[in-house]
Parts: structure tokens; sequence; C-alpha cells
């Protein structure tokens, strides 16, 4: 113990050995901040040596250099300092000599001895718990606007299947609020109003979690509260972390994928309605000619009319298939120009 | 060939879907008009393949009576333009795709034959569909059937095996009471 200044700025009763050597900064002041203590790791997180400071108070002007800022660190202080005579984890941002900013959580007490108060600060160098805080806060706040911004359905359920998370996607395609459905779970009721499809629905969830915990590209069709039908695919999985389980479902609305796979697969039904079985009754019609020219049962007029009726339908037959080219062509915009243009010709 | 259409069923003047292979549709359409004479019907043919004079032969060959036939004929108009329609056995219509006139004339026909049993023939749907989309066939059979069942008469569509997609099978399905492939 010492007492009295020596040459390393320690005082009083406070250890020499301890406080020079402590890993966090150590400060004793005056209640005007005049410093009469510094210690060796506030030198190291400030830049600013013991003979830098000692004796002033300059050096609060230095580490805060932003009069504002450094008018609101102090009146803070002041104001806690007059309510009690200790203030615990005041977190300030400081600019070393270096010009790099550090965050030190201050804990500071008021110590009486005779008619002197002294002011004994310690602070803690938090800058990378707080930057490491900073990015989770920033993480977070990346993943909400991910999932918020996405557009796909996104949504959080626990256990009992209430709803935790609602996206905007959410919102749009089933026309459902958060505030229709956040902490309920009566929304699936609603988008799936007939009980028997529900009941079939749900049992088909029910088997596939209970072989894989999850399942993946499920088709279901909701009605939105408008009342239109949506088809959904869902992909879910399960977070968690042992103390808590959620189940996060991702939908994708492919009713519009779905219904132009249907009108492809109509189209080209249709086409092929109207190709090949005319084809193949126009080919019979004219086996059936030519037998009936050879048998000399029919006259060169009737010939003539029949044979012309059948070059007709080839012709109708010619033009399904330009007019089958010419939609594929406008259809598709991915097919290069040059074979667009022989399809459209 | 032997045709599955029950006399019952005919009489109790249901409407027949009748699928065939292409190569038989022919032979086919034969086969079910003189079942239909047999059975003491006349039977109203729409053609959209072949035209009224040579199918006439066609039967004639085959032997199938033509008193008990009348003809709605809807290529040779197209072939080779003006032609006049012979009362009672053969009315043109101008082209294959023209359902308003062919309607007209299965209308008109109908009514001439009143009090007769009749059944109409149509042959084909799969020919028709060289001139039409199948969505403008099924409302035509719709309004076809709906004007059969008024006027209580049989009908039979005519139509190539696997030849309709499923959405126009289906719709077909609903406007008829029996579908026969053999």
């Amino acid at each position: 113990m010492m007492n009295g200044k020596n040459e390393t700025g320690t005082e009083g009763c406070i250890d020499e050995a301890i406080f020079d050597n402590a890993h966090i900064m150590m400060v004793v002041m005056d209640k005007n901040g005049t410093i009469s203590m510094w210690n060796r790791a506030a030198e190291t997180m400030t830049g600013y040596g013991k003979a830098e400071v000692i004796g002033s108070a300059e050096i609060w002007k230095n580490v805060y250099p932003d009069p504002g800022y450094r008018h609101e660190v102090t009146h803070r202080i002041k104001e806690i300092l007059a309510k009690r005579d200790y203030f615990e984890n005041f977190e300030t941002s400081i600019i070393t000599k270096a010009g790099d900013t550090r965050v030190i959580a201050w804990n500071t007490r008021e110590m009486k001895e005779g008619g002197n108060v002294r002011i004994v600060s310690v602070g803690v160098d938090i800058t990378k718990q707080h930057e490491a805080e900073r990015k989770v806060r920033d993480m977070n706040s990346f993943n909400e606007g991910i999932i918020e911004n996405a557009h796909i359905l996104i949504s959080v359920l626990d256990q009992k299947g209430n709803v935790l998370i609602w996206n905007r996607a959410a919102e749009d395609i089933t026309g459902y609020s958060r505030n229709d459905v956040v902490g309920k779970n009566t929304v699936w009721k609603s988008m799936y109003p007939d009980p028997a499809y529900r009941k079939e629905i749900t049992k088909k969830i029910t088997s596939i979690i209970s072989s894989q915990m999850y399942f993946e590209n499920l088709e279901t069709t909701i009605v939105t509260k408008i009342g239109e039908q949506r088809i959904i695919a869902w992909n879910t999985r399960e977070i968690g972390n042992g103390i808590w389980q959620h189940e996060i479902a991702i939908g994708r609305d492919i009713t519009d994928q779905r219904k132009a796979e249907r009108a492809l697969v109509s189209y080209i039904s249709e086409i092929a309605m109207r190709l090949k079985n005319p084809v193949e009754i126009l080919r019979d019609n004219l086996a059936e000619l030519a037998r009936m020219t050879r048998n000399g049962t029919l006259t060169f007029d009737e010939i003539a009319v029949t044979l012309d009726g059948q070059v007709r339908s080839t012709a109708q037959v010619a033009a399904n298939v330009a007019e089958f080219q010419k939609a594929v062509a406008e259809k598709n915009e991915e097919i290069p120009e040059a074979y667009r243009k022989f399809l459209s010709g | 060939m032997v045709i599955s259409i029950k006399p019952e069923s005919l009489e109790q003047k249901k409407i027949f879907l009748v699928f065939s292979q292409p190569a038989t549709i022919r032979q086919k359409n034969i086969e079910i008009i003189k079942t239909l004479s047999s059975l003491g019907f006349h039977t109203v043919v729409v053609t959209t393949n072949f035209p009224y004079s040579v199918l006439k032969k066609l039967y004639e060959q085959n032997g199938v009576s033509l008193e008990h036939v009348t003809f709605i004929d809807t290529i040779t108009k197209y072939s080779m333009g003006s032609v006049q329609d012979i009362p009672g056995i053969v009315r043109y219509v101008n082209n294959p795709a023209n359902l308003t006139d062919m309607g007209i004339a299965i209308t008109e026909i109908l009514k001439e034959l009143s009090g007769k049993k009749v059944c109409i023939l149509y042959d084909s749907i799969s020919t028709m569909l060289v001139y039409l989309s199948s969505s403008n066939i099924s409302k035509f059979i719709h309004f076809v059937t709906t004007r059969l069942r008024l006027m209580d008469i049989s009908g039979i569509f005519l139509a190539v095996e696997k030849g309709l997609d499923p959405q126009l099978l289906s719709q077909i399905t609903t406007f008829v009471d029996e579908i026969i492939d053999d």
C-alpha cells in the first residue's frame, strides 16, 4: 500500500502494483476530472501516457473531442453521481490518440477520504463485444429484412401451430395480415375452410412429419381472405436449440406456374387432337377413295369433289400447324430469333 | 363387325359416343345405320368426311337402304360451291365449321321427321377437329344433345379411338348417356 503521490501517479491506499498491472483501465480523479492516477491499461487503451494526463482534466477533451457528446457524457455522469455515489457499466465511446474509437464500460465510485472526494473509475474495453453485438444486431436486422422482403411466404410456428412470424409475402398471398394471424393458430382453418380437405392435408402432413421431420414441395390449395384459391408448394424445417422448437414454413405461390403448365398441356393436347387424328382420317378417306375409284364406283365429278374436300381439309390441317408454330414462337421468348422467324413464317 | 349399341338403349332415346379405329370408322358408320334401320329408325347422317354422292354409293354397296337415311352434307358445297338441297334426302351446309347453319339444318330436318323414330349419326367429332377448336365442338355437341333431349330423339357421335383429350372427353361424357368403345 502506498500513501501520497509517487512517480506513477498512484496515491493513498491503492496498491500500486495491482493498480498499474491491472488489465482494465483504472483512473482516479477529482470532482473536476483532474487525473491523479492513470494505469498502464489506460495508457494502452487510450494511447495517452501518464505524463500527458496526470494533473490535468484535458484528457477528457481529447478522448471526447466532440463537445456535444462530451457535454452529454459529463451531464449524465453528474446526474448519476448526484443521486448516488457510484455507477456501473456506463458505456461511452472514446477516441484514442491514434484516432480509433473504443467503447468503454465504466464502473465508477466516489471515495471520500477526510475532506477530499476522489472518483475511482474502472473502464473495461468492450469494443469487441460491442462490435460483436452490433454484428448480431445487423445480422438479425438483415435476416428480418430477408424474411420480410422475400417473395415467398415465410411463417414460423410454435409447436401448437401458433404463428410467430408472418412476413409481407404471406400477407400478400393469403390476404391475412400479421394482426389477423400472429399469436394464433386459427389462420389454417381459415385457409383450409373445407373440413374434409383440411383433414386430408393434416393427415398427409402428420404422416410426412412422423417419418422425416420435414416436408418438401407439398402442394396444397389455400383459400385467401377474399376467397380466391391459390396453390402453394410448402417446404418446412424444424428449428430450435433444445429449449425451444419451432417450425419454419416456406410457401411458394405456384398458382400461375400451374396455370401456365395446365394451359401448355391443354394447348399441346388440342394441337395433337387437331393434327394427328384428322390426318389419319384423311389418309383413310383417300385410301377409300382410291379403292372406290379402282372399282369404277365413282364418276369423275364425284372423285373430283371428294378429292377437293380432302385437299381443303389438308389445307386446314396445314393452317392449324402454322397457327400452332406461330403460337409456340410467340409464347416462348427464349427461342432464338432465327427459329422464331422460321416458326412464324 | 358387331355394334354393341343395345336396341333398348336406342328405344330409350339415349345419346351415345362411339369410338372406332381410324381405319374402321366408315365401316362402323355403315353398321350403325344398318342396325338403326333394322330397328325402324330413320337416320340423319351429318357427314364431315365424304360428300353425300360418294357416301350414298358406299351405303348402297354395303346394303344400306337409303329410304331411311337423310344426309346433312358439309363437304360438297365446301368443295365445289353451289349445289341444290334435295328435300328429304340431303341438305347441304356451306362448310364443316359453320356450326350455326349445321344447327339450323339439324333442327329443321328433325322437325320434318317429327313423328318418326329418328336417330342422328354424327360422323365424326374427330374430323370436326380439323375445322374447329375443342371448346367450340364441345359447345356445339352440348347444343345438339340438348335439342335431341328436348325432341326426345336418339343420337350417336362417332369419334376416333384415343382421339379426344381428357378435357374434351370429360365434357362430352357429361352430355351423352353411354360411351361405346368396341
